[in-house]
């Protein structure tokens, strides 16, 4: 339970983004701070003291806080060393609490938004967007008639939980694109406790340790009174697949994001996976319409999040505008993509691991494993 | 070498008592500080940088049957 002197994610996020005048205090190290901190979809006042500064010499540590309107919210990995300095700082007079489970918890919040449909589908299906903030992951639910699936699960399952048994329906499948290589997957553990089948994109490259259904290119599951088409777009992996609802609404994993496509190096075989997502993005994807609204595994930056609290954008708009998607030749493509080479998310082996179900990590270490943001476009998308 | 058992505390306290007892200390004298939270390493690193009157002086990592213990040795400006 917060009390009055904490505050919960969903709190702070929510006067964050609404421009409420605060002070984000992260009183982190230096090297946790660098790699990742609290993001709203607006500006906001932030400061950084590490914890022990306020612990060797308070005084000095209190004087280097900016003036800033509002309450403080201080900020540290597990809420430990925030409650201190949030209680120190009230001691002094000043408003101020502690994000109650720290950067865990922000790493773990997932904020469910409804994706707008037309008129005519509303009443027969709904999407929602679950929104994992602190790592920039989407997972989705669909729900038609009394019968739901899952899309991309992350790993505190709880939340999908209390939703779907709040809404009374049935789930079918729980479903992901491709073996995450960013953070662990909910879907498996998911699967079991609802009793649903699970598949995974994976391929024949992965030594998948896990039952999974078997579905292939083109399978089409049926919905309440809609259906999912399973489309098979290799690149990002080679057993990445999308789902497209209602012949409308793409659930397009790690293979197209807003503002980049997947990146195709995380198996060392850039060569190959980006003849592969070459192929999936100008001959796999060619017969979908530009009116297909596009909605990834992911997003990079808060600025993806749009009006209505989605991130999505049409497939129009991403041909129209994505780098990746002009070059039409494939040499250029595998050159563009070998240029952005980059380092693999952290701990990323581990992770594919325990997501192929070949090692059971304990919480802890699967807490730590996921730690920092996605990694996962060819592009940061900052254009 | 006094030493400073903090297993199974969580920041901020490895570093509260750290600096409770080096405050206590002579000037070269030495504290072990045993830990088990890995945050431990940098924070301490993190710490003495600042610090007016502790010198870190070794950080090692020990296996003690399955648990990881971080070790820390201050010395006291």
């Amino acid at each position: 339970m917060s009390s009055s002197h904490e505050i919960d994610v969903k709190e702070l996020l929510a006067k964050v983004d609404s421009g409420q005048p605060l002070l984000v205090l992260d009183v982190r190290n230096d090297e946790e701070f660098e790699n990742w901190k609290i993001e709203g979809r607006r500006q906001f006042k932030a400061a950084h003291i590490p914890y022990f500064d306020f612990i060797e010499d308070e005084q000095a540590a209190v004087e280097r806080l900016p003036r800033a309107e509002g309450e403080i919210v201080a900020v540290c990995a597990k809420g430990g060393s925030s409650e201190m300095v949030a209680e120190l700082l009230r001691g002094r007079g000043l408003p101020a609490r502690s994000l109650v489970g720290g950067m865990i918890a922000y790493g773990e919040y997932l904020e469910p938004v409804t994706v707008p449909v037309r008129a005519e589908e509303q009443s027969v299906f709904e999407i929602w967007q679950f929104n994992r903030r602190g790592k920039g992951c989407l997972s989705y639910i669909i729900i038609s008639g009394d019968e739901a699936v899952v899309v991309d699960a992350s790993r505190s399952r709880e939340i999908y939980q209390t939703f779907l048994s709040e809404r009374g329906v049935r789930v079918a499948y729980v479903l992901d694109t491709h073996v995450h290589a960013d953070h662990i997957s909910g879907g498996p553990a998911l699967a079991g406790k609802l009793g649903a089948r699970y598949f995974v994109g994976a391929g024949v490259d992965f030594d998948l340790q896990q039952r999974v259904s078997t579905l292939g290119d083109g399978d089409e599951l049926q919905l309440g009174q809609t259906s999912i088409r399973l489309l098979a777009t290799p690149g990002h992996t080679p057993g990445s697949v999308c789902y497209l609802v209602a012949d409308r609404y793409l659930l397009s994993g790690d293979t197209l994001f807003t503002t980049s496509v997947g990146r195709p190096d995380l198996g060392g075989h850039v060569v190959e996976w980006s003849r592969d997502l070459f192929q999936t993005l100008h001959e796999r994807m060619a017969f979908l319409a530009d009116s297909t609204l596009v909605l990834p595994a992911h997003y990079g930056d808060t600025s993806e999040i749009g009006r209505a609290g989605v991130v999505a954008a049409t497939l129009g708009e991403l041909r129209r505008d994505l780098p990746e998607l002009q070059i039409a030749e494939l040499a250029l493509f595998t050159e563009a993509m070998k240029r952005v080479l980059q380092t693999p998310p952290a701990e990323y082996a581990e992770i594919i691991n325990a997501n192929l179900g070949k090692t059971q990590a304990d919480p802890q270490r699967l807490v730590e494993w996921e730690l920092g943001k996605n990694q996962c476009a060819a592009s940061k998308g900052d254009r | 070498m006094k030493k400073l058992d903090v297993r199974g505390a969580k920041c901020p306290i490895p570093i509260v008592k750290a600096k409770k007892e080096v405050d206590q200390m002579q000037p070269g004298e030495l504290l072990e500080v045993i830990s088990t939270d890995p945050g431990s390493l940098p924070d301490f690193k993190g710490w003495v940088q600042t610090s007016k009157i502790a010198v870190l002086k070794e950080q090692r990592t020990e296996k003690e049957g399955g648990t990881d213990l971080y070790i820390h040795i201050l010395e006291r400006k």
